[in-house]
């Protein structure tokens, strides 16, 4: 099963554009990533944090309500978070390529 | 306030023997007492307290007494019980209910920083670099790394996780589901790339490719094609959902260069994302050759495979192997089940395959044993080798078969005539493929069914005459499937083994098809299924590839569509009376 996971991100890799895929756990401590060590730490916590305070907008307005999915889109690149519980997947996409 | 007194002791002054004596038992005489005694010591006031009186005996006046005495605070009852509350007891309190306030705790925001998180391929570059570096350099990098680690370990301190552990999480359940969720979603995300932000001012627009081009052809719209689960595998049969009409499944033979690979494959895609890999993946032990949606039962699969086991996927579960699978027992199949059929309604529907021994059975949810099962011979002697099948629109009842011979026959799975009724000699060949006319509208044409087989032909049946009332003869190659258009009551599509993909309009011309499409590669094409809006065509070939066409203005029917096509059939019976010397023999429905 582990081997599909990684075949899995290896395809995502791949995908036209894609930069660099991280997946965090609920600490934010990088679990499995395609990038450099400091780069993976510095998107790794960034982003938990970010992800932790959308999440918590989004809670605030409306108790009942919970993040699903969080898009960034700089000049650069796109980066696509798939929060969840326990887990995170990061995705660093340069969409115009 | 009342004071209540209870003498203790008596004692009085002798002012002779200048002694205090204790008298013992004295009389007190209630007139003699002052109302205010003055003591030494002590002042009491008796307000209520009636006089004592003093023994007369005792001439001295100069009497002293002191007394001792208890005091009893007799208080009100009222003031008592205030002053047990404020001070004394707790009286019982009465319980109810309070109003509950949900808090939410955020979790306390942790920053933690892993310091190893290389991959292995990162790793191996890095080694790379380190052996073509010199020893100077070597020295100097290594220092550099130290300095680095510093930093890391300075800037962000946090808990590492060991490999094992991350093995380990990879490996565990929640993980394994949270993964299948989310990479559907991310793939779906990356895959759509629309440009929000184009400005149409600055620049020319490029033609936009595809979408909007549709006509009056053929135009290939989509590729489905999975590297590890397509490749080298023949589509062996398609579907599309009832429910979600951008789903469809595909079923797989056997890749004979993978032995290790599961023998049957079952993907189902999606059309509505742009991402180019499968919804949900399936596989068995044993190749699939026919498989469906189960039409009542929206997140089941079904697939007959070449061992005739029926298996029944769940979409559900996150399991790719079958929730359900029949037993390989003589009671149910033991030859290829190459139709699987679900018919009746909502409430009581069974599910129908027919296997190449003739054997038709019908199953119930759960399969385990078939509640009712047929053998299907023609005049009680040979059984049928069942190559295809299918239902008229609306019957539950009477159905076509197609043979390995090249024989067709109509049978009925219930009343009197139960089995195989009719045949219909034609074809030269093996039938391969069958499909009923199904399209609704104001003239009905039910009973026209068309088939096609090895023997290069198509041919145009009704249920009513047992010779085919008009035979389509383009191809030259083996045609291995036909099908009706779901919405036009005068097309239908064929493929055939040289990778062409017909679109005949009966109503246009009869003798050759209205589009024909090769498809790249000019592999066989094994199965054409209409979507069931009837603008979109898929085949499916002997590469494992999927093609989606989308048939544009051809596939649209116009109102007077079933009147022409009446007056088409008007046409080809009278041509075939003419053309043929022996007369048609009208069978009785």
């Amino acid at each position: 099963m582990c081997a599909e996971v990684e075949e899995t991100l290896k395809r995502i890799q791949t995908h036209k554009g894609v930069i660099g895929t991280i997946v965090v756990n609920a600490e934010g401590i990088p679990i499995r990533t395609t990038l450099d060590n400091s780069t993976t730490v510095q998107y790794a916590g960034l982003l938990h944090q970010l992800t932790m305070k959308a999440r918590s907008t989004v809670r605030d307005i409306d108790p009942q309500n919970d993040l699903t999915f969080l898009r960034i889109r700089s000049k650069k690149h796109e980066i696509m978070v798939a929060p969840d519980k326990e887990y995170m997947l990061i995705v660093i996409q340069n969409p115009s390529e | 306030m009342r004071v209540c007194v209870q003498i203790l002791r008596q004692f009085c002054f002798n002012s002779a023997t200048k002694r205090i004596v204790e008298i013992p038992d004295l009389q007190w005489e209630k007139s003699q007492l002052n109302r205010n005694v003055a003591c030494r010591f002590f002042f009491i006031w008796f307000p209520d307290l009636t006089e004592l009186k003093l023994p007369v005996s005792d001439p001295n006046p100069s009497l002293c007494v002191c007394v001792l005495l208890t005091l009893q605070w007799d208080t009100d009852p009222s003031v008592l019980q205030l002053q047990s509350d404020s001070e004394l007891g707790r009286k019982m309190q009465r319980l109810g209910a309070t109003k509950i306030t949900q808090v939410d705790f955020l979790p306390r925001e942790v920053v933690l920083y892993c310091k190893e998180t290389q991959t292995p391929i990162t790793g191996t570059e890095e080694e790379d670099d380190e052996e073509i570096i010199d020893l100077e350099p070597a020295l100097e990098s290594d220092q550099q790394e130290e300095v680095d680690n510093k930093e890391t370990r300075e800037g962000y301190p946090g808990r590492e996780l060991t490999e094992e552990e991350k093995q380990q999480i990879l490996k565990s359940e929640e993980f394994l589901s949270f993964f299948d969720c989310s990479i559907r979603v991310m793939e779906r995300a990356l895959a759509e790339q629309s440009d929000i932000f184009f400005d149409y001012s600055g620049r020319d627009l490029e033609d936009k490719d595809g979408e909007l081009q549709g006509g009056s052809s053929l135009s290939l719209s989509r590729l489905f094609y999975d590297e590890h689960w397509s490749k080298h595998r023949v589509i062996t049969c398609l579907d599309w959902s009832p429910q979600y009409p951008e789903l469809l499944v595909a079923s797989y033979n056997n890749n004979e260069d993978a032995p290790h690979e599961p023998d049957g494959v079952a993907l189902v895609w999606n059309m509505k994302f742009k991402k180019n890999t499968p919804e949900y993946v399936f596989h068995c032990q044993s190749p699939v050759v026919a498989v469906g949606f189960a039409r009542f039962h929206p997140n089941l699969v079904v697939g007959g495979t070449y061992s005739g086991q029926i298996v029944l996927w769940d979409n559900r579960s996150h399991r790719r192997t079958p929730v359900q699978r029949t037993p390989l027992s003589a009671a149910a199949h033991t030859h290829p089940v190459y139709c699987v059929n679900v018919v009746g309604t909502q409430n009581a529907n069974n599910l129908i395959t027919v296997s190449t021994d003739g054997r038709m059975c019908s199953w119930t949810q759960p399969i385990s044993t078939p509640w009712d099962f047929m053998e299907l011979v023609y005049n009680k002697s040979k059984p049928v080798a069942v190559t295809g099948m299918a239902f008229p629109t609306g019957d539950v009842n009477n159905y076509v078969v197609g043979s390995e011979e090249g024989t067709v026959y109509t049978a009925s799975r219930h009343g009197s005539k139960a089995g195989i009724c009719e045949m219909f000699e034609g074809h030269q060949g093996p039938v391969t493929g069958l499909s009923c006319h199904n399209a609704v509208g104001p003239v009905d044409f039910s009973h026209l069914f068309v088939t096609s087989s090895f023997d290069w032909t198509v041919k145009l049946w009704s249920t009513k005459h047992n010779k085919p009332l008009y035979s389509f003869e383009d191809n030259a190659d083996y045609i291995y499937d036909v099908m009706w258009s779901p919405v036009h009551p005068a097309l239908f599509a064929a493929v055939d083994g040289m990778g062409r993909l017909d679109l005949w309009n009966l109503n246009s011309d009869t003798e050759v098809p209205t589009a024909s499409v090769t498809v790249e590669g000019a592999s066989a094409l094994n199965r054409v299924r209409w979507a069931s809006g009837g603008k979109e065509v898929a085949v499916g070939d002997s590469e494992g590839r999927l093609w989606i066409y989308d048939a544009g203005e051809l596939a649209v029917p116009h109102s007077e569509d079933w009147a022409r096509f009446a007056r088409t059939l008007m046409e080809i019976k009278a041509n075939r009376g003419d053309a043929e010397e022996e007369g048609l023999v009208e069978l009785t429905p």
